[in-house]
């Protein structure tokens, strides 16, 4: 056996810290692999930027839904959140440049009180958040529709620099997405709060016994979905340029599967918000690869489930033998 | 062991709940729904009707048929999001015959086919391969839902037979004959949960697996049961709620999944297991319906019943919450 150099240990080290990771990865690179076997324009420059750009609304949603999952919660209403939140943007914006701004930061605050009050309503009446945000998905989604029941307002064409705006050739919506992840890794890693987020996931009965602030690490887990959805909610009305009142009903589940793909545990305690970001690419890289190989919207969906069904497979099989 | 125990229920939280509470999660349900029926009658003429009535077991029966079976899953600490997507692939699929009563035999074939495929796929993942139920399921719905749209290319085509439509919308003396059937159906699977081992064994195994192992319990077998029973149901309430609408499309039964949860809910089935009756799960599917009912001859607007429907929801759980 040889000896291991510094930096081949350093190597294991961080592989050993984030194995979780290796799943995601693994699939990214078979994707990657399968692509470029297929067609020489998958690695192109074009391509590539497009894959990160459509990741957006996927990744930002996702990012809260990690949030909730670590603390063995989940967030069924993000989908009626981010309806609301888009029609309330397009509908109060209403083409008036002057109203973007107020209106882009109240919906903010908005989708964030939302979550505080989820997390308020799974402390006070002790009911799982699994109902308590269907329930709640159920009133924003209906309240929804009482203020639009179709496409509503519109926005000034600078709005669409949110979605499609370059910074020096990074898009700007996706970048954000992943700067939003970073803020988020290192507020888990170094932030007291942070790590009481994972403590709650683990062992919620522990993490009382031992004092830790449980309401407040809900309030601050839902806020923060709830943000995320009123982020998604801005950017699309940014992509499409206007609200719809059922622009986000399929971002409900489908916010779930880069967490898990991510490895994040859906019993809480374990994973993080990289995984969920590098979840979002491997879905937008098999559905740019789908549609590179011509097949059909309808097998897309079954190439879905047949990743999900492969990635939680393999992640139980790791689990038990470890 | 790698199986973590969840501590029952009264150890996590020493807060006894107090005597209103009580009496009003025993016999809160059996007390809501003549309430909203007496509210109905008082408030609109026309509610009580035998008309009205009629209407009404008409349309209770497929819900209730797939909450039967998601109160199955839900005392095994399961859960099936796959329902919906059961239902409208087994009539999609079902109606692309010619129509004619002489496919009766081949459609019941295919449904049932589709049902135990369906069961036989969210018990082994859940049961075998330990995957958490809401994945699982998710991955079946997703799955279904792409054959489904692979198979009528988006566009479904075929008739309901005759023989359908009169179980599915068909009245005898105003007794609806789907409403028969869901009797048939609920009276069958009330002596299989309550009067039967294998129900004895449904209820250890969601109370708690080690016990349930303890006592020499096959708990996958157990578990891959209850999922069978729910995706059959769904299938059956496919069939018969294409009957009842008259024609097919690729969404037939679409928020089932979400309605079925919640009927269980109200019916008092608990979310983690052990705990739960056919009559609850009835009664649930009847209070979301009436509730439905009324809203529309009210006049109220119809963004109302979403909203009531979310609001009942939690209401209901925190009742149950102890």
């Amino acid at each position: 056996m040889t000896q291991p150099t510094v930096a081949s240990a350093a190597i294991r080290r961080w592989f050993q810290n984030n194995a979780s990771l290796l799943g995601v990865i693994v699939l990214i690179a078979a994707v990657c692999v399968v692509g470029g076997w297929m067609t020489d324009r998958f690695f192109s420059l074009g391509n590539i930027v497009n894959v990160y750009e459509q990741s957006t609304d996927l990744a930002l949603v996702s990012i809260g839904q990690t949030l909730t999952i670590l603390t063995g919660g989940i967030d069924l209403s993000v989908g009626s959140l981010i309806s609301l939140s888009s029609c309330l943007t397009s509908g109060l914006i209403n083409g008036d440049p002057a109203r973007v701004i107020p209106v882009a930061a109240g919906v903010l605050a908005l989708g964030t009180l939302i979550g505080v009050l989820n997390a308020s309503l799974v402390v006070s009446l002790r009911v799982h958040p699994l109902i308590v945000t269907l329930g709640m998905g159920a009133i924003l989604q209906g309240a929804t529709l009482f203020y639009a029941m179709g496409p509503v307002g519109k926005v000034p064409r600078d709005f669409t620099f949110l979605a499609y705006g370059r910074v020096a050739g990074f898009p700007l919506g996706a970048t954000i997405a992943v700067a939003f992840c970073i803020l988020v890794t290192l507020f888990l890693r170094y932030v007291a709060l942070g790590r009481q987020i994972y403590a709650v996931g683990d062992d919620d009965n522990a993490a009382r016994l031992a004092g830790l602030p449980r309401t407040r690490v809900l309030a601050f887990v839902y806020g923060c979905s709830g943000f995320c959805c009123a982020a998604t909610g801005l950017y699309l009305v940014a992509r499409f340029g206007v609200g719809q009142p059922y622009t986000g009903v399929n971002y409900t589940l489908a916010s779930i599967t880069p967490v898990i793909l991510g490895g994040t545990a859906l019993s809480g305690g374990r994973g993080g918000v990289i995984g969920t970001l590098l979840g979002a690419y491997l879905i937008s890289l098999v559905n740019n690869l789908l549609n590179f190989m011509d097949v059909s919207k309808h097998y897309q969906l079954v190439a879905q489930a047949l990743i999900i069904i492969l990635a939680v497979s393999v992640y139980v099989q790791r689990r038990r033998t470890a | 062991m790698s199986e973590t125990v969840t501590p029952p229920l009264a150890a996590q939280d020493q807060r006894p709940p107090g005597p209103l509470r009580s009496l009003l999660s025993g016999y809160g349900l059996f007390l809501l729904l003549p309430a909203l029926l007496l509210i109905g009658g008082v408030i609109s003429p026309s509610f009580l009707s035998a008309g009205n009535v009629s209407n009404l077991l008409l349309q209770v029966a497929p819900l209730a048929i797939v909450a039967i079976g998601q109160s199955f899953v839900m005392i095994v600490r399961g859960l099936d999001l796959s329902v919906a997507s059961t239902m409208a692939t087994a009539a999609v699929i079902a109606t692309g015959f010619s129509g004619a009563n002489g496919d009766v035999f081949a459609i019941v074939a295919v449904v049932a086919a589709i049902g135990v495929a369906a069961g036989l796929i969210n018990g082994f993942l859940v049961a075998k391969r330990h995957v958490s139920p809401f994945l699982a399921t998710l991955a079946t719905m997703i799955l279904l839902q792409g054959f489904r749209f692979a198979y009528t290319q988006g566009a479904p085509s075929g008739n309901v037979p005759p023989l359908f439509r009169t179980l599915g919308a068909g009245k005898f003396d105003g007794i609806p004959c789907n409403f028969a059937i869901l009797l048939i159906l609920a009276a069958l699977l009330w002596i299989v949960l309550h009067r039967s081992a294998f129900g004895r064994r449904v209820f250890i195994v969601g109370g708690n697996p080690v016990t349930a192992r303890l006592f020499g319990i096959r708990a996958d077998r157990v578990t891959i049961s209850c999922y069978l029973i729910s995706s059959g149901l769904a299938a059956a309430a496919g069939l018969i709620l294409s009957g009842y609408v008259g024609l097919v499309d690729n969404w037939v039964g679409q928020g089932y999944e979400l309605d079925s949860i919640v009927a269980c809910v109200i019916g008092g089935v608990s979310l983690k297991g052990g705990r739960g009756s056919i009559p609850g799960a009835l009664a649930g599917a009847a209070i979301i319906v009436v509730i439905a009912n009324e809203v529309l001859l009210l006049g109220l607007p119809i963004q109302l019943q979403i909203i009531i429907k979310g609001i009942v929801i939690v209401l209901a759980a925190a009742l149950y919450a102890r």
